[in-house]
């Protein structure tokens, strides 16, 4: 019996047949929920909470109008503010730091790392009291500030192994040789290296975006309701109903929907880049 | 290093070098360990004076010592927070190692579809955590009760009764994560060299003995990574459970009820004991972990 463990075999029809049945399987375990999300959220009225088939109608766009009417936009605003700065000053400080890790010499490097390491293994709920008290004193709840400040030094440690691990797999030789013709180690950074580790700087800035955008605790906690800073996650399980079994189906699904078609997109065009720093820091985001 | 001195500066252009390499080393690192520092670190000892200090509501009473660990530790929700954290870690990981180990054989021995399956695999990671939960609650719920429907049940209420409420928001993990696990699985299973699998199948060793001798001791570094941090990631819980059930039915995981005292009934004094509490439990099984793991894995960062 030959089987197929990467180079290609005559396998028997049987075992492809149950392999392509497997991946079938994979496939729906990660889209179908959306099918069925995207279906519910455009059932009209009760049509969502009275029955589960998926071809129980009408279906219309209220729900999306009135995820509208509802300030959402606001929050899509706070969140790609928030995420947005996040990630340009993650990837600018997290970057120079990756290259004196990766590059220059440095002593305790070990210790660094494994100071670096422990941040990245630090429980957040461990900061939301004393941040809160913090925050309430400097006036910071309820501003972009007050979540992205705890945001970057989060996704620092991520950012930092992703990319000492990209500066690391580029060759030596063309720094060396920019340096022997005089240029300065920031030169030889910025113009030589910099440019090549460009696919792993923008792998890493993607994994740091979605953590700064699907944050949740520090989120509700220091920005709960004011739609001044209030972002996506928070909105969408805020949107709950008189009664706790009374949750608007209809909004909080075209809200999911609203977010996560985008996400889903932009995920299946940069797949190959997400991949390559999810795996280099081997971190989840 | 006489060059320190110039070092907050910036480098001039030109060829000649204003600054020692070392030097430079330390002005591109102390950005981040400033942010690190100030947001991470100090807020740790912040929490630790905030502890030692009895409040009523959020008014401070005066210096309590170690009263709020007494009133924590001698509090029944703290061990049943405990408790739930340490099911739904233990249940979660588990079942997540085991499928995503399945998903990556599987996507490692097809070719055609690989790539479809490579990008939607990430999926369920992008989206964000609290639109899991919502999706879940829905499926969950009695209405419209798609769960009940597809497995023919009839109005069983899984959100609703201990146990079961806690199956929930497991499966709704192990939905969003597996795929990352058998992601990062699948990355540590292409380092393994083919004809290692074509010498040992020329020796007469059996599917089974593959994988036993050949891909799990070789996979060991990527299984030992994926499994740390899914295990202090599942430690520090909240997003699922406060959706989903909002802690009730024995799912209120320590994150939950740390949260609780700084926003439904403000206490700084015995949050900040709570989450000192919970930082203590999650460092230690953090550094059993990396001990387990042993120091190359901060090594290898190092030595290219």
């Amino acid at each position: 019996m030959a089987t197929n463990d990467g180079v290609v075999v005559q396998t028997s029809p049987l075992r492809k047949v149950g392999r392509y049945a497997l991946l079938a399987f994979i496939l729906l375990w990660c889209l179908f929920p959306f099918m069925w999300l995207i279906d519910t959220s455009l059932k009209l009225g009760d049509a969502a909470l009275n029955s589960p088939s998926l071809s129980q109608g009408p279906f219309g766009l209220d729900n999306y109008r009135s995820v509208f009417d509802q300030g959402f936009g606001y929050n899509l605003r706070n969140s790609a503010i928030v995420a947005g700065t996040t990630t340009i000053v993650c990837i600018t400080i997290g970057s120079l730091a990756a290259y004196a890790l990766a590059r220059l010499p440095l002593k305790g490097k070990v210790l660094i790392l494994s100071a670096i390491l422990a941040v990245a293994l630090f429980p957040s709920v461990a900061l939301v009291p004393p941040l809160y008290e913090l925050w309430l004193n400097l006036g910071l709840l309820n501003t972009y500030p007050g979540l992205y400040i705890p945001y970057t030094a989060f996704t620092l440690p991520l950012t930092i192994f992703i990319l000492t691990t990209f500066y690391a797999s580029i060759p030596k030789d063309l720094e060396e040789q920019a340096r022997v013709d005089g240029a300065t180690a920031f030169q030889a950074f910025y113009k030589i290296v910099l440019p090549l580790a460009a696919p792993g700087v923008f792998a890493a800035a993607i994994i740091v975006f979605v953590y700064a955008w699907n944050e949740f605790l520090l989120s509700s906690t220091f920005a709960p309701r004011d739609l001044a800073a209030q972002t996506v996650p928070v909105a969408i399980a805020a949107f709950t109903g008189s009664v706790e079994f009374q949750r608007p189906i209809g909004t909080v699904t075209a809200a999911c929907v609203i977010v996560t078609i985008p996400m889903i997109i932009g995920t299946l065009i940069l797949q190959r880049r997400i991949t390559a720093g999810l795996t280099a820091g081997a971190v989840k985001g | 290093m006489s060059a320190t001195t110039v070092a907050e500066r910036a480098p001039t252009v030109g060829g000649k070098k204003s600054l020692s390499d070392s030097a430079l080393a330390r002005f591109f690192l102390s950005p981040s360990v400033l942010v690190m520092a100030l947001v991470a670190a100090f807020p740790i000892f912040y929490a630790i004076i905030l502890s030692l200090y009895v409040y009523q509501g959020r008014l401070r009473e005066g210096f309590g010592g170690l009263e709020n660990y007494t009133e924590a530790l001698s509090s029944s929700r703290f061990w049943d927070a405990v408790q739930a954290t340490f099911i739904f870690t233990v249940s979660s990981v588990s079942a997540e190692f085991l499928i995503g180990l399945g998903f990556a054989l599987i996507m490692r021995q097809v070719f055609i579809g690989r790539g479809i399956t490579r990008a939607s695999i990430l999926v369920p990671w992008v989206i964000p955590t609290v639109i899991a939960a919502q999706l879940w609650y829905f499926m969950f719920s009695v209405t419209p009760g798609f769960v009940n429907y597809a497995l023919g049940l009839d109005r069983f209420n899984w959100l609703g009764q201990p146990g079961w409420a806690m199956f929930s928001i497991v499966f709704a993990d192990v939905w969003k994560t597996a795929p990352f696990v058998a992601l990062l699985l699948l990355a540590g299973l292409q380092t393994i060299p083919d004809e290692m699998y074509e010498s040992a199948r020329v020796d007469g060793a059996t599917t089974w003995q593959r994988f036993w001798y050949i891909t799990m001791p070789l996979l060991k570094p990527a299984i030992l990574v994926a499994l740390l941090f899914r295990t202090i990631d599942a430690l520090r819980v909240f997003d699922l459970p406060q959706v989903m059930t909002g802690g009730s039915f024995n799912t209120e995981s320590l994150s939950i009820l740390v949260q609780r005292y700084v926003v439904q009934t403000p206490n700084p004094g015995l949050g900040s004991a709570l989450s000192t509490l919970t930082f203590i439990i999650v460092l230690i099984i953090g550094v059993l972990f990396v001990r387990a793991l042993g120091r190359d894995f901060v090594l290898n960062v190092e030595d290219e």
